[in-house]
């Protein structure tokens, strides 16, 4: 797919700011497309990986931010396990979500959806200390307002005894928001 | 032979059946588990999608708790935790700053003393596939295995893998001491489509259907995983597959630990096998393998 880049912002402290964040040398990628050869979601996608990356290189900071394939992205590693110079790009992948997020950019529908089920699932471990999966069912399904695929397969989960009702709960949950308060804090978000 | 143990969130609601399959295997082969004193969450993808210091912060009280307990190990199941704590513990011992960030701000004093473990790595080379055979009272002869790995068991950075990359063993070993044939094929790797069924549900049955069609296609009977959402994506989805694909899959998903609880003959309780939603019964009485009786 041709990227039209006239009119484009530019930000140069982008790629610098995006490698700090990840650790990883991105400037070094030189487009071979292995990682998108093996993504298990590009099929789907508007955006290949190695554009995301490319992206990053020429400082287009809101493309980079604001597409799905950050969202969409199942972190699988293979891209990072086969680049040939060994970038970490599930790595930037989680960089380029957390500052989407920090940054408060707009978030495509699936972003969005992806985004709710991550928030719901880390809320329940902060409340519970452990993931409760009937309660991250619910909450999903109440913040997106869209029910979780998986709940069309509930009965079935129910029946089998595959979903554990009672939410087992930790001993020391006060210690664990405090955890995720002091981090908050240092992240700043 | 004692482990440190942490079940994980997952295997004590829809991937119980690994925890009751896996315990009871273990327990079969004479080894001690001691579970983590009050473990938390892993934190999976959506904590290190969301944070860098999260994830490891979620190891480290797991890892804190184990040390106290005098443990220098912690068995993992699930191939997701097992992946998260084995990096974030890998971080905190190969940087005394974020070890030390990290104990601030988890109020523990963790000294990066304890190795994170996979149960099949356990099972392979601290057991040792001498020791699994012998237990074996009922050879799962003429069962060919589709072993499937999916993405988080076997895509490490190098210092931290426990098998090959693109061709992974350690559960085919595990399946041909259980006297099993394992097939060679070639989507050992592949993903399952993960948690996109949120945001892309027609993914997920496009993903998890190339898997079970490839493990048909190359002769298998039932599959074998280490995971519980790997698990939870084969076997749901199936139907929606074949109806895409318009064929019959109808290939069973078990965990390889349900396999071996077959093969040493242990309790129903142990194998757990009427919580699939394809019947893995008829293939396993076929075999001469189990009483249906004992299911109804
Ligand atoms: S595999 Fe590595 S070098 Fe090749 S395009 Fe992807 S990130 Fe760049
Ligand atoms: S980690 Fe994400 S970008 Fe990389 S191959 Fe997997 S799905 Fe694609």
């Amino acid at each position: 797919m041709k990227h039209q880049l006239a009119g484009k912002a530019f930000h140069s402290e982008f790629l610098a700011a995006v490698e700090k964040h990840c650790e990883q040398e991105i400037s070094a990628c030189y487009q071979c497309g292995k990682c998108s050869a093996g993504c298990p979601v590009f099929e789907d996608m508007a955006i290949a990986p190695n554009r995301v990356i490319r992206m990053v290189q020429l400082g287009l900071k809101e493309d980079a931010l604001k597409n799905e394939m950050i969202w969409c992205c199942a972190g699988c590693s293979a891209c990072t396990c086969r680049c040939p110079i060994g970038i970490d790009l599930a790595r930037m992948m989680d960089t380029l979500r957390q500052m989407a997020t920090h940054d408060g950019v707009p978030m495509p529908p699936d972003g969005a959806r992806v985004f709710t089920f991550f928030q719901a699932f880390l809320d329940s471990v902060r409340e519970f200390g452990r993931l409760s999966e009937v309660a991250l069912m619910g909450s999903y399904n109440i913040n997106s307002g869209r029910i979780m695929t998986n709940v069309v397969k509930a009965p079935w989960f129910l029946l089998k005894g595959k979903v554990g009702i009672i939410p087992h709960k930790i001993k020391r949950t006060d210690r664990l928001k405090r955890v995720f308060r002091r981090i908050e804090e240092i992240e700043g978000s | 032979m004692k482990f440190g143990y942490y079940p994980g969130c997952s295997l004590e609601g829809s991937g119980a059946e690994y925890a009751h399959s896996a315990e009871a295997v273990l327990a079969a082969l004479g080894v001690e588990l001691e579970e983590v004193d009050d473990w938390v969450c892993c934190g999976a993808t959506p904590a290190h999608a969301t944070s860098h210091l999260l994830p490891v912060a979620l190891s480290a009280i797991a890892c804190a708790a184990a040390e106290k307990q005098g443990l220098e190990t912690i068995l993992t199941c699930c191939a997701a935790c097992f992946s998260r704590l084995k990096q974030g513990n890998h971080d905190m011992q190969n940087d005394p700053a974020l070890l030390a960030q990290i104990n601030e701000i988890v109020e523990e004093d963790y000294h990066g003393g304890v190795a994170i473990l996979h149960l099949a790595e356990v099972l392979v080379r601290r057991i040792g596939l001498q020791a699994i055979q012998r237990r074996v009272r009922k050879p799962l002869t003429g069962l060919k295995v589709a072993c499937y790995y999916g993405c988080l068991l076997t895509r490490m950075p190098e210092p931290l893998r426990i098998d090959s990359l693109e061709y992974p063993t350690l559960m085919d070993d595990l399946m041909r001491a259980a006297g099993a044939e394992p097939v060679d094929w070639p989507f050992k790797t592949e993903c399952c489509g993960a948690a996109l069924t949120l945001a892309r549900g027609e993914t997920v049955v496009r993903l998890s259907g190339s898997v079970v069609e490839m493990a048909k296609d190359c002769g298998a009977d039932i599959l074998a995983v280490a995971c519980p959402l790997c698990q939870a994506n084969l076997d749901m989805y199936q139907s929606d597959s074949e109806s895409k694909l318009g064929r019959q899959l109808g290939i069973p998903v078990l965990y390889f630990t349900q396999l071996l609880a077959v093969a040493f003959d242990l309790a129903a309780d142990a194998q757990c096998l009427n919580k699939g939603i394809v019947d893995p019964l008829p293939v396993l009485a076929d075999r001469g393998l189990i009483e249906t009786g004992v299911y109804l």
